[in-house]
């Protein structure tokens, strides 16, 4: 058996430390990099994409690229930040590619939402409720700053490298997100007291 | 430049209401952090607002939670690692690997005893999913050479969080593997072989279960 200390030692094995065994050909290590993370890619791509079965291959293609690349991961950005940074770039790709060939509705696959009209859920919406969906609704590139920041944890910088932009765009991407999401609960009748 | 790249217009509490999410999630530097709290001690709309946010955080949460990863991901994607090219850059391969190599390639009963009684490594990982459902796993080399132990497969659509639900409550381990055709080597903390029975029945009743075989029972056979 396994003694707490010891456990607690391993437990923190970090996510760097993993990554320089994944250079090493351990292939254990990208599992284990795989099970801490794959979550949070493939909603990130379900996000970015807008499609389930897009984020399912994207996320096996982030972390592909995570054994082929980790030579050259030189560290200075969390691991995290590193994955999510692939993951964009091939959801950016893969939307370009699916723009260029004709759309198979079936296949798109799209995120499932409540199915009702924006009256009708406002009307049965708690603000919670309304919060999640509006969010949802928010354009893509004002919806995937909330997205990073609150969901991935991830910092003014962080979201600038991910994004690939500057940093004062990230914070002004932020002001008008929330702007937005300010405007529309007070729309659906929502007490909000800014903007 | 788009509007969205346009910070003139901004006042001092709309740069306030950009920040509080990084305020929220710990991420803000030392001079914003301190911008943030200065505001919200003396600003009588601030903590209003930071309620706000909070509520943005639980629904944007919620938002991402609600998109659930295929069961069998993992499955999936050591399919496809397998198949990936990598020798060539392997200078070391890890010490689990070598064991495993030399496992596979004499006689189980031999194996097991040598493989237990040399792996030295202390790899316990806590997997969690995001979200916070379900307990660690702990994938451990141990130094505990004489650990009983069961091996395992498990099928395709098995859900990490319910493998590491049933190990963790028995204190078992995954000590090694997948091994070729995704065995696992799983520790079982038995000191009595009823108990080992009883664990290793557990596991195997479980519908995550593919295959589960015995190996080496306590010593004292109790």
């Amino acid at each position: 058996m396994v003694s707490p200390v010891a456990a607690t030692s391993a437990a923190q094995q970090t996510d760097r430390e993993l990554v320089e065994r994944v250079a090493g050909g351990d292939r254990a290590a990208v599992r284990l990099l795989f099970m801490r993370h794959h979550a949070r890619v493939y909603r990130f791509a379900a996000r970015q994409t807008g499609s389930e079965l897009m984020a399912d291959d994207i996320t096996n293609e982030v972390f592909l690229e995570l054994w082929r690349q980790a030579p050259a991961f030189q560290g200075r950005s969390e691991v995290s930040t590193w994955l999510l940074g692939i993951a964009r770039f091939k959801a950016l790709s893969a939307l370009r590619k699916r723009k260029e060939e004709a759309i198979d509705e079936d296949e798109a696959a799209a995120i499932p939402d409540t199915g009702d009209t924006p009256e009708v859920a406002v009307m049965k919406d708690d603000k919670a409720t309304a919060l999640k969906r509006m969010v949802n609704a928010l354009p893509e590139e004002h919806r995937t700053v909330i997205d990073l920041a609150y969901y991935h944890a991830k910092s003014v910088v962080e979201i600038a490298e991910v994004l690939q932009i500057p940093v004062a765009t990230v914070k002004t991407r932020m002001f008008y997100a929330r702007k937005k999401l300010g405007e529309a609960l007070q729309a659906a009748g929502f007490e909000r007291g800014w903007p | 430049m788009s509007p969205d790249e346009n910070p003139e217009n901004m006042s001092r509490r709309d740069e306030m209401e950009a920040l509080l999410p990084f305020y929220l999630n710990g991420t803000l530097e030392a001079a914003d952090l301190a911008a943030v709290e200065d505001w919200l001690a003396t600003d009588p709309a601030a903590l209003a607002a930071l309620e706000e946010a909070e509520a943005e955080f639980s629904g944007t949460s919620a938002a991402n939670q609600a998109i659930r990863p295929p069961a069998d991901a993992l499955s999936r994607f050591s399919a496809a690692l397998d198949a990936e090219a990598g020798v060539e850059r392997v200078a070391s391969p890890s010490l689990l690997s070598r064991l495993w190599a030399g496992f596979m390639a004499i006689p189980a009963g031999v194996a097991w005893a040598a493989a237990t009684a040399a792996v030295v490594l202390v790899l316990v990982q806590a997997v969690m999913e995001p979200g916070g459902r379900g307990g660690p796993i702990e994938i451990a080399g141990t130094e505990a050479a004489n650990m009983p132990f069961a091996l395992v497969t498990f099928k395709p659509d098995a859900r990490i969080a319910d493998i590491s639900a049933v190990l963790s409550g028995q204190g078992a381990v995954i000590l090694a593997g997948p091994a070729a055709g995704g065995v696992f080597k799983i520790g079982i903390p038995a000191k009595t072989a009823a108990d080992y029975e009883r664990i290793v029945g557990l596991i195997a009743a479980q519908p995550f279960a593919e295959t589960v075989s015995a190996g080496r029972k306590p010593a004292n056979g109790g």
